[in-house]
């Protein structure tokens, strides 16, 4: 067959050595850039043994129901009671302690429990079942041009694992998460199911909320929202010891309604620098940005995983976050938005090592003493050291009446921590150790710890930080005479 | 014996590659985390078998100058596949490193047999053995691919010391550009 020269230098094009190395050049660059951060594998598992988010108590379980009508719910309660079988309610299972399951327990997978009933644009409310996430709700609510008043940072979590816990975020005016329910349908314990709002005289939301699943399934709630606000980033570098002044005057002068900050772990400035990060407001409203979706997660990771390394490395992690934080100032961002923190690159799946979070509650007013405290009490360069701490955000939690067991008895400062240790008996004695002294120290500054995360505390912590845990209990045992609903995390402090 | 190696070696080489492929699947699929990333890593492999089948062609060098390196290469990346001992976290990346430089090797490989005349000698011999060799392993009941991989990677690096040591050997009396075809384009 012949061939024209026009055809033939046609073909050789892809042929040329250098067509081909640049298409392989390229190739490999795109495939790099994309490969996918491993996610931890955790999870509701029949046939081994489940676990949640950091797989540290892994534990048989009778079967898994995956919530569908209301009815059917209903009605595993009251076998359940009539059996004396166990129950435990599981949504995205990223509590750290057990919540979610117990040995041989009936787990009720809430997660396709998640319908959106009704939005109120006039009064500015959503009725949504507890298995949605706030990522399904933010996608429901944004085109009214309405956003949620209280959020954790991140939008990955269940509303219904959120308010058993009485999560807490980024906003600053609205107080706790609690506070934002203004009607809850509950399947009680004993299998009855009832709609009460926040006057109900028998109290169901102050043991619902911050509950930890031990009161029943909570099935739909209504939430008040607000207006999707447009905010103004400012961004600003401090001193530690500058903090608590810096915070007072953001709350007397009510123009930022988001707040966060981060505290440097970095052996040169360790406690002594931090940045912090206000949502100023500018008077707009927005009903058309999109939402954003998560993006460089892997370069995220790369930049955590460099700070992770310790040393000299976290100073240079240290460095950039502060360089990544300078570049937002003066951003403008949707409240969604702000409500819509990214999470995969926290990723960490090192066989024989664990990444956990704990949170520590201290009230405002001590912050500077506290963090003086911990500067002496913790190593500034954890590089050779198997117990790592890899970040510390700072977030406001308001004063909490709307639950019994309350973290913040106060206003409060909530410091998340990120730490990494090892998985062997000695390891994690070691961090139990480190843990607990940290929670002494805290507790004598007036503050406490957070409940979702794995259970490092002693017994006795637990009881001094939460002195309404007696009521708590007897409580539990009233209104749930045949202990149906059970967890790791009720076992250990309660039983 | 220099008969022996240049007839034998390539047919070692192409059936072992084809019998080593369903552990090295194997392998890969654990090391890639999604399937979209699996058929990448694929992809990556054969665009750069293509640039080492078109370098081949290109080359200046005598050919033969480069197969005892080439084979070598291949083994030496067998038996990393075979060892590695990485956290997940890198697996990924340097999967893909091996698949582009194994496919460089195999598509500068294949370009160089087809053009040897025990090429097509070897072809029939190619297919019976595969089959023959396949029946056989599906006796085996160790299905680690670790283990295969890795006497799979020593044997390609034999075979490359060997054809190196007899290339060396033959050099004097090795005519250059024997069996190979003028590039027509
Ligand atoms: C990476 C990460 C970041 C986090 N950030 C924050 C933060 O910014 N602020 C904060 O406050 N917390 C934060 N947390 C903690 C988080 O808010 C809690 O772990 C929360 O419970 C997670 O929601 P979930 O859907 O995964 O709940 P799960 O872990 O599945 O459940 C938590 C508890 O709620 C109960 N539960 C779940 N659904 C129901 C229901 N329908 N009815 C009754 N009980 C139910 C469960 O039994 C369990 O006791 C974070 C956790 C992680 C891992």
């Amino acid at each position: 067959m012949e061939t024209s020269p026009r055809n033939n230098k046609k073909q050789s094009i892809h042929k040329n050595p250098w067509f081909l190395g640049t298409l392989v050049c390229i190739f490999v660059i795109s495939v790099l850039v994309n490969i996918p951060v491993e996610k931890r594998k955790y999870g509701l598992t029949q046939s081994s043994l489940t676990t949640d988010y950091t797989s540290l108590l892994p534990e048989r379980i009778d079967r898994i129901v995956k919530a569908g009508s209301r009815t059917e719910l209903q009605k595993i309660v009251k076998e359940a009671n009539e059996n004396r079988q166990q129950i435990s309610i599981a949504g995205l299972q990223h509590s750290q302690g057990g919540h979610t399951y117990y040995k041989d327990s009936i787990v009720l997978d809430m997660k396709t429990f998640n319908k959106i009933l009704k939005i109120d644009k006039q009064h500015k409310t959503i009725k949504v079942e507890t298995g949605a996430t706030w990522e399904d709700v933010q996608e429901a609510i944004q085109p009214y041009g309405l956003a949620l008043k209280v959020t954790q940072s991140q939008s990955i979590f269940t509303i219904g694992g959120s308010l058993s816990v009485n999560a807490h975020g980024r906003d600053i005016t609205f107080g706790p998460m609690a506070g934002t329910v203004r009607e809850m349908t509950i399947l009680t314990p004993t299998g009855d199911i009832k709609t009460v709002t926040r006057n109900d005289s028998e109290e169901w939301m102050k043991y619902v909320f911050g509950g930890y699943g031990l009161f029943g399934v909570i099935l739909d709630v209504t939430l008040e929202l607000t207006e999707n606000d447009v905010y103004t980033i400012h961004t600003e570098e401090l001193k530690t010891n500058e903090y608590e002044a810096y915070f007072s005057n953001l709350l007397r002068n009510d123009g930022t309604s988001m707040h966060y900050a981060r505290v440097s772990v970095a052996p040169h400035s360790f406690l002594n620098e931090m940045y912090v990060i206000d949502y100023k407001n500018t008077g707009k409203k927005d009903h058309q940005t999109e939402l954003k979706k998560e993006r460089g997660a892997r370069f995220g990771k790369l930049a955590l995983d460099i700070g992770r390394q310790g040393g000299a490395l976290e100073d240079l992690f240290w460095e950039n976050q502060k360089l990544l934080i300078k570049s937002l100032d003066g951003d403008e961002i949707t409240r969604n938005n702000a409500m819509r923190g990214n999470s995969a690159f926290m990723e960490f799946t090192k066989p024989g090592r664990v990444e956990v979070l704990q949170e520590f509650f201290v009230p405002v007013a001590q912050f500077e003493e506290y963090i003086s405290d911990l500067r002496r009490f913790l190593p500034s360069n954890d590089k050779n050291e198997d117990f790592k701490i890899h970040n510390i955000t700072v977030r406001y939690a308001a004063k909490d009446d709307y639950t019994y067991l309350n973290y913040a008895k106060g206003d409060m400062f909530g410091l998340v921590i990120l730490i990494q240790h090892g998985l062997k008996e000695k390891e994690i004695d070691h961090a139990k150790a480190i843990i607990q002294g940290w929670t002494d120290l805290t507790l004598k500054h007036g503050g406490g710890y957070y409940l979702p995360y794995y259970q490092y505390q002693t017994i006795e912590q637990f009881r001094k930080i939460y002195p309404s845990w007696e009521m708590f209990h007897e409580e539990k045992i009233k209104r749930d005479p045949n202990g149906v609903f059970q967890n790791i995390f009720y076992d250990y402090y309660f039983e | 014996m220099k008969i022996l190696s240049e007839r034998y070696v390539p047919l070692v080489v192409t059936v072992g590659q084809v019998v080593i492929f369903p552990y090295y699947i194997l392998w890969l699929k654990e090391a890639s985390l999604t399937f979209t990333l699996f058929t990448w890593l694929f992809a990556a492999f054969s665009f750069s078998a293509a640039l080492g089948y078109r370098l081949f062609q290109a080359r200046k060098k005598p050919a033969i100058s480069f197969i005892p390196f080439l084979y070598m290469g291949m083994g030496g990346i067998y038996l990393l596949v075979g060892n590695i001992s990485t956290s997940f976290e890198v697996l990924p990346y340097l999967t893909l490193i091996f698949q582009v430089i194994l496919g460089f090797l195999q598509g500068y490989h294949h370009a160089w047999h087809i053009m040897q005349n025990t090429f097509r000698l070897h072809a029939i011999n190619h297919y019976l053995l595969v089959g023959m060799i396949m029946v056989g392993l599906s006796f085996v009941k160790i299905i680690s691919p670790a283990i295969f991989i890795t006497v799979f990677g020593t044997i390609l690096f034999i075979c490359g010391l060997v054809f190196l040591f007899k290339k060396n050997k033959d050099s004097v009396i090795f005519k250059l550009g024997d069996n190979e075809e003028t590039e027509v384009e």
